[in-house]
């Protein structure tokens, strides 16, 4: 029996200039539902009709009919629907109401008002089916990305919903938490829970996968999921033709927060034309090692160096930079500030993809696409040292070939780029020299 | 609130300074030294501002420390002990007001409203509660912004150029509250009736404070009333604030959550 019907839904949220979804037909059944699209293209928003966030907390204009367990979704209001529909939000972070991993799953239970006595065995259950139960007790703050995020679907189950969805939820962590959480959701899939997720490394779920829905520019198609076929690896860079003097170096340099060290007596360096990638764990120092190499924190002991020039920096956190009017307005606003009149933010939209997207308000914008919003912003121009954090987080295979073209135009103009990431399509296409992070130390890398 | 409440009650720079250091000290115990560091920082600014702006700009009183030329424009004229106390005692004011509110925001987390609320008032808890998460999200934030804002080139340059920050740290902050609100929505807060699965319960240091604050607001009003708490005045000549036992005693009873919320901690 089909858990979910759209029926000719169309959308549109406030203010939008096109539906976000358009005449969407759709059934979902029980099984593993995996949702692919582009980025922007309105999986996050057709994720968000299965539990009544779109219409009821967006707004917008709505049309069609939508059922989920039974209930019209148009009539029915989301708190209602959480009964049915457990749902799971990108960020890890940005979701958790308490501090506490146990109160964090009761929240869902008492608000269905569930006798108290009844909630503990329900938080045991729940955690269990997330593989989280031994993180029962824990203060959330003390976990990585990948076990918030499981704690999240903990928190989900523990309303036993018919529909468990999730919202791209490892596109905000590392490796090890995206295995974490795509491993319990195999699983509740294997034990016959009824899911439907959109995610970008298909790869990792389309052989369980039951039914395979395409999202792209609102218009919305159920495909086979046994043609799917895994996007090639993005191909490896030539080294660069010329490679430049050292463009910044980092000499015996110790830095820490608050008396405790995090970097200690460091020595790394770069050349321009040359890509070097920051890998390791979560807070081994790699965001710390960026922001040291370009200036943004002084070394307690050591010395930094950087040759003369702009140096472009994309921090994790894409929404730190996004304020202009529209996303062409930020990428003139780096050109300008850099006072480099000769070249137009077109260039690097059409480089970048966003085009389409030059006049939007970079907020309006889906994670991927605010992403390389970001990336465009920082990227324009002539930077001399590139520094990038996590610079592919929420892009999806195409948009991160696109960067990858940047990155290899920069490199070849002379440019250095230092990158953290956790991505290794990233970091095996671009990287000539890989340096690990961890626990305070720099090591290179042997090939 | 009871700190607040009090330190408005009066004008004795005595008593301010009494409930300002209890304040200080409740704030210590309940969030610790380390917490609290940069806000103590930050309230330190604003009161010396405050101190000296009522130094430099309000030429009164009769105790001339020294004078500038009144052709000076704004800034000229005579300084006087009595202006500088009068602006400390503003200082004390504004210090002690801050660190009275303070506990709100650093030693609350959002669901313990949630859960203080009557089930009448759930839908307003989750508003107060996405508010709150706006307090903590918004130091970090600046930090990013600021940090790479930087990088693109910008330099603060008078106010106008403050809002190349201030404008990503405010949306970053509403956009992080609205994510909140939305995951409380998707779990079904404010459907009903709620149950606990552990309901907030005060605890004896709770009902210690409690009464603590009950009683200093009470002893207050009565020496206020009574007119045993004297008020000050700085001007035209600077004299000690007279103090009162029962007022002090008042004030002391602030320090009721350095016992309690030590404990806690």
């Amino acid at each position: 029996m089909a858990r979910a019907t759209l029926d000719a839904l169309t959308y549109r949220y406030p203010g939008g200039a096109a539906d976000a979804l358009s005449n969407a037909s759709l059934t979902v059944d029980g099984g593993l539902n995996v949702v692919a699209g582009p980025s922007g293209g309105g999986k996050s928003t057709l994720l968000r009709v299965f539990n009544g966030l779109v219409p009821h907390f967006h707004g917008g204009r709505v049309s069609g009919h939508a059922r989920v367990a039974g209930l019209d979704v148009i009539a029915t209001p989301t708190r209602r629907l959480a009964r049915d529909v457990g749902f799971v939000f990108q960020d890890p972070e940005l979701q958790a109401v308490y501090g506490t991993v146990d109160r964090e799953v009761a929240f869902g239970p008492e608000n269905e008002a569930v006798p108290a006595a009844e909630i503990p065995r329900r938080i045991g259950e729940a955690l269990e089916a997330a593989g989280a139960a031994h993180l029962a007790g824990r203060t959330l703050r003390t976990l990585s990305g990948g076990e918030r995020q499981r704690v999240a679907v903990a928190s989900a189950l523990a309303s036993r919903p018919a529909v468990l969805v999730l919202d791209e939820p490892t596109s905000q962590l590392d490796d090890e938490g995206c295995e974490m959480v795509l491993a319990t959701v195999r699983r509740l899939a294997g034990e016959g829970t009824t899911i439907v997720v959109s995610e970008h490394r298909l790869e990792r779920l389309m052989d369980i996968a039951t039914a395979f829905i395409e999202v792209d520019a609102g218009k919305v198609r159920a495909l086979d999921p046994a043609a799917w076929n895994a996007p090639p690896q993005p191909v490896r860079l030539q080294p660069a033709t010329t490679r430049h003097t050292e463009a910044w170096c980092v000499r015996v340099a110790s830095v820490g927060f608050g008396g405790t060290p995090v970097l200690e007596d460091v020595d790394a360096g770069g050349c321009g034309g040359e890509v070097v990638a920051l890998t390791g764990p979560n807070g081994g120092g790699k965001t710390t090692l960026l922001r040291l190499v370009g200036g943004l924190l002084a070394p307690t002991a050591g010395k930094v160096v950087r040759r003369p020039g702009r140096v472009a920096y994309l921090p994790q956190n894409p929404a730190a930079l996004l304020h202009r009017p529209s996303v062409r307005d930020e990428v003139r606003f780096t050109l300008d500030r850099a006072g480099d009149g000769t070249e137009t933010p077109e260039a690097i939209l059409e480089e970048l993809g966003l085009s389409a997207s030059a006049s939007r308000y970079p907020r309006d914008l889906s994670s991927g696409e605010r992403q390389r919003a970001a990336a465009a912003a920082v990227l324009a121009g002539s930077p001399s040292l590139v520094l990038l954090d996590e610079p592919t987080r929420g892009m999806d295979a195409r948009a991160r070939d696109a960067l990858i073209a940047v990155i290899a135009r920069l490199r070849d103009r002379g440019a250095a780029v230092v990158l953290a990431t956790h991505d290794v399509a990233l970091r095996t296409a671009v990287a000539d020299r890989v340096l690990s992070v961890a626990g305070g130390r720099v090591m290179e890398c042997v090939k | 609130m009871a700190c607040l409440l009090i330190v408005l009650m009066t004008t004795n720079p005595a008593y301010k300074g009494a409930v300002l250091a209890a304040a200080l000290c409740a704030l210590a115990a309940g969030a610790g030294p380390r917490r609290i560091s940069r806000l103590l920082a930050a309230v330190a600014a604003v009161a010396t501002f405050a101190a000296l702006l009522n130094f430099v700009s309000a030429h009164l009183g009769e105790t001339v420390l020294f004078s500038l030329p009144a052709q000076i424009p704004a800034v000229g004229g005579p300084y006087t002990l009595e202006a500088l106390a009068f602006g400390a005692a503003g200082g004390i004011t504004i210090a002690a007001a801050i660190l009275a509110v303070a506990p709100f925001s650093l030693l609350l987390e959002p669901h313990d409203i949630v859960d203080a609320l009557p089930d009448a008032l759930a839908r307003s808890g989750a508003a107060i509660a996405a508010s709150l998460n706006l307090v903590p999200e918004v130091g970090a934030t600046f930090v990013q912004v600021s940090e790479a804002q930087r990088m693109r080139g910008w330099r603060p340059r008078g106010p106008r150029s403050w809002a190349e920050v201030v404008v990503p740290v405010v949306l970053t902050s509403v956009e992080s509250s609205l994510q909140l609100a939305e995951s409380m929505e998707a779990r079904g807060f404010g459907s009903g009736p709620r149950t606990h699965v552990d309901p907030p319960r005060m605890s004896a240091g709770d009902w210690l404070v409690t009464a603590c604050a009950g009683a200093a607001i009470a002893l207050f009003l009565i020496a206020s009333t009574a007119g045993w708490a004297q008020p000050w005045a700085a001007y035209p000549t600077l004299s000690p604030p007279a103090v009162n036992a029962i007022a002090l005693l008042a004030c002391a009873l602030l320090l009721a959550p350095v016992v309690a919320w030590r404990a806690r901690r």
